[in-house]
C-alpha cells in the first residue's frame, strides 16, 4: 500500500524557524545588493578623485570642442555663491564671435539654442530646422512685414521656389546677362571647328570652377597672354550687400568661374578684321580695338606704300550706290582711316555684335566716324576717338544666382551638368535662366537616411560674417590642459 | 504575481500615462530646436517622473521588510511596482531623447534597461511557473526546508529497507526516536522489535495508532533480499543523498519505473508493499529536485534585478544632482 501524506505530517517535518536561516539564494541576494551599489559609488568616487569629470558629461562633445572634453570648467563657469555652473553664451563668445543674423530680427537666441553640445561627434554648426523655423515659420521683423517668404518650416515645407525662378507680377524673370549665347546650338554637334569638322562641345569646355584649371581645348594662347583693359567688375554683377557669406574662405570649387573669351571662345570665334592680316583684333574695349586697328594699318601702310593706290573692285559695285572712281590714290592717313572704318564696321556690325550687345554711342554714330574718316582726319586724332566709338553693354554675368544660399558645384562633381541644368540643351535665348528649380534639388535633398542632407544649414548661413568682430584670446594652452585659462 | 484581471485598473492607468507621454514627447521633440534634451523643462519633467517611478518601485523592498506599515496592501504595492517600474523605461528614454549621453548616463540607461527587462522576465516567470509548480510538484514543500526533508526521506527509506531486508550495516545506531519524512514517528527500533512491525503502507493507511491490525514483520532472507540490497545501496541511497548528480537512473521517472518493475519480479510478493514505499520516496525526491529547479527560475532573476535596481537608484540620485548643477 502506497504512502499517504497528511497536512499534519507534512507540517511536522518543517522546522518552524526555517525563515531565520539564510539560504544561499538569500545570502547571494544580500551581498550582491550591498556590493553593486558599493561598486557604483567606488566608480564615481574614483573618477571624481582622479579629476576626470567626464563621467558626468551628458555626452561626447563635437569634433571642434573635443579638446575641451576633460575641461568642463572651460565652458561651465560657476558664478560665485551659486550652485549652478551652466554653460553661458559668454563661454562661447570667448573663443569665437557670433554676429547677429539680421539687423531686423526680432529676437536673439542663446548660442546653445542652435548649437547644442554633448551630442556626440556631430557638426555643431549644423542647426536644426526647428531652430530656423522658430522665426521663419512666422517671420516678423522689427521694421514691419518681412520682404522674404514668411512661412518656411523646412526645405520640404514652405520653402518657395528659388527667387530668380519665381515670376514677378506674372512675368518670368530673365537673365540680366547681355552676352548673346545660344546654348542649344553650342550643345549640338558643330560642323566646323578650329581643328577639323564635327565638334561636340562639353559643358566643361567652357564652364569650370575657379579652382580647376580651365579647359583650353578651345582657347587661344595669344588671347590668354594678352592684357585687357576691362576688369572683372565690368563683366560680373556685384553680389547683393545683404548676402551672408560663409564664415571661412570658399574653396574655389563652389561657384563656376565666369566664362572667358580667351579660354573658351577664341578658337572658334575669330576676331579677324581684314584679309591682309591673319590675327584678329584684341578682345577688349572698343577704344582698345580702335587703337589697335589704327596702329596695325599705319604699320602696314608704312611697310606697303603701294597700297595707297586703290583700284575699284568691279564685283563690289552695288546697284543704287554712287560708284567710286576706278582708281584712287590716298594719303597714308586717308588709307589708314578708310581701312580702320571698314574694319570697325565689320566688327561692330557683325563680329562683336554676334555675342555682344552693341549700341551707338550716345554722343556719336558710325556714320559720323565714317564721314570724318572720309574727310581725311588726322591719324593721331583718329586713334583717340573713343567718344565716337559704340557702346558695348556690360556682360552682367551673374556669378551667384542664389545670393542668400550657398551651393557647392565641387560637391556635385559626380553628376553630369545637364542632369540638373537640363534646360541648357534646349535654351536658345541668352535671357533664359538655366538654374535648376527647387524640385531638382529635392530629388536628392530630402529627409531620411536614403537622401542627402536637406536641413537649412546645408544652403544657408545664419551669422552675418561681414559683421564679425575679432575676439581677444583668453586661453593659454598649458593652463587649458590643466582645466584653467 | 499572476497577471490577471485584478491588474485592469493599473494597466489602463499605465497605458494612459504612456499614451500621454508619447504624445507630449512627439510634439516636444518635433518642435524643440535642439531636439529632445534632458535639461529642457519637458525633459526635466520626464526625468523627475521617471525617477519617481523608479523610487516607488524600489520602495517595494522596504514595504516587504516592514509588513506592519499601514501604507496600502502589499498586493497594491506589487502591482504599482510592476506597472510604474515598467513605465519608468519609456519615460526615461523620453527624458534623454533616446540619447544615452555620457559615461554616467550611459551606465544609468543600461542599468535601467537591464533592471526593467529582468523585471519583465521575472513577471512572466512569476505568472507561469506557479502553475507549472502546481502540476509538476504536487508534493511541494517549503524551499528552505528541501534539504531537511530530503534527509528525512533518506532516513525513511532506510527504515523501510531495514524492515524488509534487515540492518543496512552502516554502523549507525538504530535506536532512538526517528522522525519519518512523512511525519510518522517510529517509537521503536525496527530491527530489534519483538512485536510485528507495521509497514509504512499500513501506517499510511491508518495514519494513527488506531490502525487496523498490522501485518506481521516479514524479513526476507539474505538471498531473497540480495537484489534489493544491491539496488538500494548502489543506486537509491546515493540518489537520495545527491539527487542532482547526473547519470542516475532514478532521476528519470520512466527509468525509475522500469527499475522498480524489474525489482518487483525479483522479490517475493511480501516485499512489494515496501518496494512501493521506496518508489514513492524516490518520486518525492525527484519532485523536490524539480521544485528546486523551478524555484531557481522563479527567484534567480532577483539576483540581477534587486542589486542593479539599488545601484540604479543610487547613481540616478547622483545624476540628478550633477545634472541640475551643469
Amino acid at each position: 500500500m502506497a504512502r499517504t501524506r497528511t497536512t499534519k505530517k507534512l507540517a511536522q517535518r518543517i522546522d518552524l524557524n526555517y525563515f531565520k536561516r539564510p539560504t544561499p539564494l538569500k545570502r547571494a541576494k544580500f551581498w550582491l545588493s550591498l556590493l553593486l551599489p558599493l561598486l557604483a559609488l567606488v566608480w564615481i568616487a574614483w573618477r571624481g578623485f582622479s579629476g576626470d569629470h567626464r563621467v558626468y558629461s551628458s555626452g561626447r562633445m563635437s569634433e571642434p570642442h573635443a579638446v575641451l572634453e576633460k575641461e568642463c570648467a572651460a565652458c561651465h563657469v560657476q558664478k560665485a555663491g551659486t550652485f549652478s555652473a551652466k554653460a553661458a553664451d559668454k563661454a562661447c563668445l570667448d573663443c569665437h564671435d557670433g554676429p547677429i543674423h539680421h539687423d531686423t530680427q526680432t529676437a536673439t537666441r542663446a548660442c546653445a539654442t542652435c548649437h547644442t553640445e554633448h551630442r556626440g561627434r556631430i557638426n555643431i554648426a549644423a542647426a536644426s530646422n526647428q531652430a530656423c523655423a522658430e522665426c521663419h515659420s512666422d517671420l516678423k521683423t522689427n521694421r514691419g512685414a518681412a520682404q522674404y517668404a514668411s512661412h518656411i518650416h523646412s526645405f520640404e515645407d514652405g520653402h518657395p521656389e528659388f527667387a530668380v525662378l519665381r515670376p514677378v507680377a506674372g512675368i518670368t524673370t530673365s537673365d540680366p546677362g547681355t552676352i548673346k549665347l545660344n546654348h542649344a546650338i553650342h550643345m549640338k554637334p558643330i560642323r566646323r571647328g578650329p581643328n577639323g569638322p564635327a565638334v561636340q562641345l562639353e559643358c566643361g569646355n567652357c564652364h569650370n570652377t575657379a579652382a580647376v584649371d580651365a579647359d583650353l581645348t578651345y582657347a587661344d594662347r595669344k588671347y590668354r597672354a594678352a592684357a585687357v583693359s576691362y576688369k572683372e567688375s565690368d563683366e560680373i554683377l556685384p553680389v547683393r550687400a545683404d548676402t551672408h557669406g560663409p564664415p571661412k574662405p570658399v574653396s574655389g570649387r563652389k561657384l563656376l568661374a565666369p566664362v572667358k573669351f580667351a579660354n573658351a571662345c577664341a578658337a572658334c570665334h575669330l576676331l579677324t578684321f581684314d584679309k591682309r592680316f591673319d590675327a584678329g583684333v584684341p578682345h577688349d574695349k572698343p577704344e582698345a580695338v580702335h587703337a589697335f586697328l589704327v596702329r596695325t594699318f599705319r604699320e602696314y601702310v608704312a611697310a606697303h606704300p603701294a597700297e595707297v593706290r586703290i583700284q575699284r573692285d568691279p564685283s563690289r559695285d552695288l546697284t543704287g550706290k554712287p560708284l567710286a572712281p576706278a582708281v584712287r590714290i590716298l594719303t597714308p592717313a586717308q588709307w589708314v582711316a578708310e581701312r580702320t572704318a571698314e574694319a570697325e564696321d565689320l566688327l561692330w556690325r557683325k563680329t562683336c555684335k554676334q555675342c555682344h550687345t552693341i549700341s551707338p554711342s550716345a554722343r556719336t554714330s558710325h556714320r559720323k566716324i565714317e564721314l570724318r574718316v572720309m574727310r581725311g582726319s588726322d591719324i593721331d586724332k583718329l586713334s583717340g576717338v573713343s567718344a565716337e566709338l559704340p557702346d558695348v553693354a556690360p556682360a552682367n554675368t551673374t556669378l551667384r544666382w542664389m545670393p542668400h544660399a550657398k551651393f557647392d558645384h565641387g560637391a556635385h562633381d559626380g553628376f553630369t551638368c545637364v542632369s540638373c541644368h537640363a534646360k541648357a540643351l534646349t535654351s536658345t535665348e541668352a535671357s533664359d535662366i538655366l538654374l535648376p528649380g527647387i524640385e531638382t534639388c529635392k530629388t536628392c535633398h530630402a529627409p531620411g537616411p536614403e537622401h542627402a542632407e536637406s536641413r537649412c544649414f546645408e544652403c544657408h548661413t545664419y551669422h552675418d560674417w561681414s559683421k564679425r568682430k575679432e575676439i581677444t584670446p583668453k586661453f593659454t594652452l598649458p593652463a587649458l590642459r590643466k582645466g584653467g585659462r | 504575481m499572476r497577471m490577471d484581471e485584478t491588474h485592469r485598473t493599473w494597466s489602463i492607468a499605465s497605458s494612459a500615462i504612456l499614451a500621454v507621454s508619447i504624445a507630449v514627447y512627439i510634439r516636444y521633440a518635433f518642435e524643440s530646436p535642439q531636439g529632445a534634451r534632458g535639461g529642457s523643462t519637458i525633459g526635466l519633467t520626464f526625468g523627475v517622473i521617471g525617477f519617481g517611478f523608479m523610487v516607488f518601485a524600489a520602495l517595494l523592498g522596504a514595504r516587504k521588510r516592514v509588513p506592519t506599515w499601514r501604507v496600502g496592501r502589499a498586493q497594491a504595492w506589487m502591482r504599482g511596482h510592476l506597472w510604474l517600474g515598467f513605465l519608468a523605461l519609456p519615460i526615461i528614454l523620453f527624458h534623454g531623447g533616446f540619447h544615452f549621453g555620457g559615461a554616467l548616463t550611459r551606465v544609468l540607461m543600461w542599468l535601467l534597461i537591464i533592471t526593467v527587462s529582468s523585471g519583465v522576465f521575472g513577471a512572466v516567470l512569476q505568472h507561469y511557473i506557479p502553475r507549472v509548480m502546481t502540476s509538476d510538484v504536487p508534493l511541494e514543500t517549503i524551499y528552505d526546508e528541501i534539504g531537511n526533508v530530503r534527509s528525512l526521506l533518506r532516513e525513511e527509506a532506510d527504515r523501510a529497507f531495514e524492515s524488509l531486508c534487515g540492518s543496512l550495516g552502516l554502523g549507525r545506531s538504530s535506536s532512538g526516536e526517528v522522525q519519518r519524512a512523512g511525519g510518522f514517528t517510529a517509537s521503536r527500533p525496527i530491527a530489534a522489535s519483538a512485536v510485528p512491525l507495521r509497514t509504512s503502507a499500513a501506517v499510511s493507511a491508518g495514519a494513527s495508532a488506531a490502525v487496523a491490525a498490522a501485518p506481521e514483520i516479514i524479513l526476507l532472507g539474505e538471498k531473497e533480499s540480495a537484489p534489493l540490497r544491491r539496488f538500494y545501496l548502489d543506486e537509491m541511497r546515493p540518489f537520495l543523498a545527491r539527487p542532482k548528480q547526473r547519470g542516475q537512473r532514478l532521476a528519470d521517472t520512466d527509468k525509475a519505473r522500469a527499475v522498480f518493475s524489474g525489482l518487483r519480479t525479483l522479490l517475493p510478493g511480501a516485499g512489494h508493499a515496501t518496494l512501493a514505499d521506496l518508489e514513492d520516496i524516490c518520486d518525492e525526491a525527484r519532485q523536490l529536485t524539480r521544485q528546486e529547479r523551478l524555484h531557481h527560475w522563479l527567484h534567480g532573476w532577483l539576483l540581477l534585478h534587486i542589486p542593479l535596481s539599488l545601484a540604479l537608484i543610487l547613481l540616478g540620485a547622483i545624476h540628478a544632482v550633477v545634472a541640475l548643477r551643469y
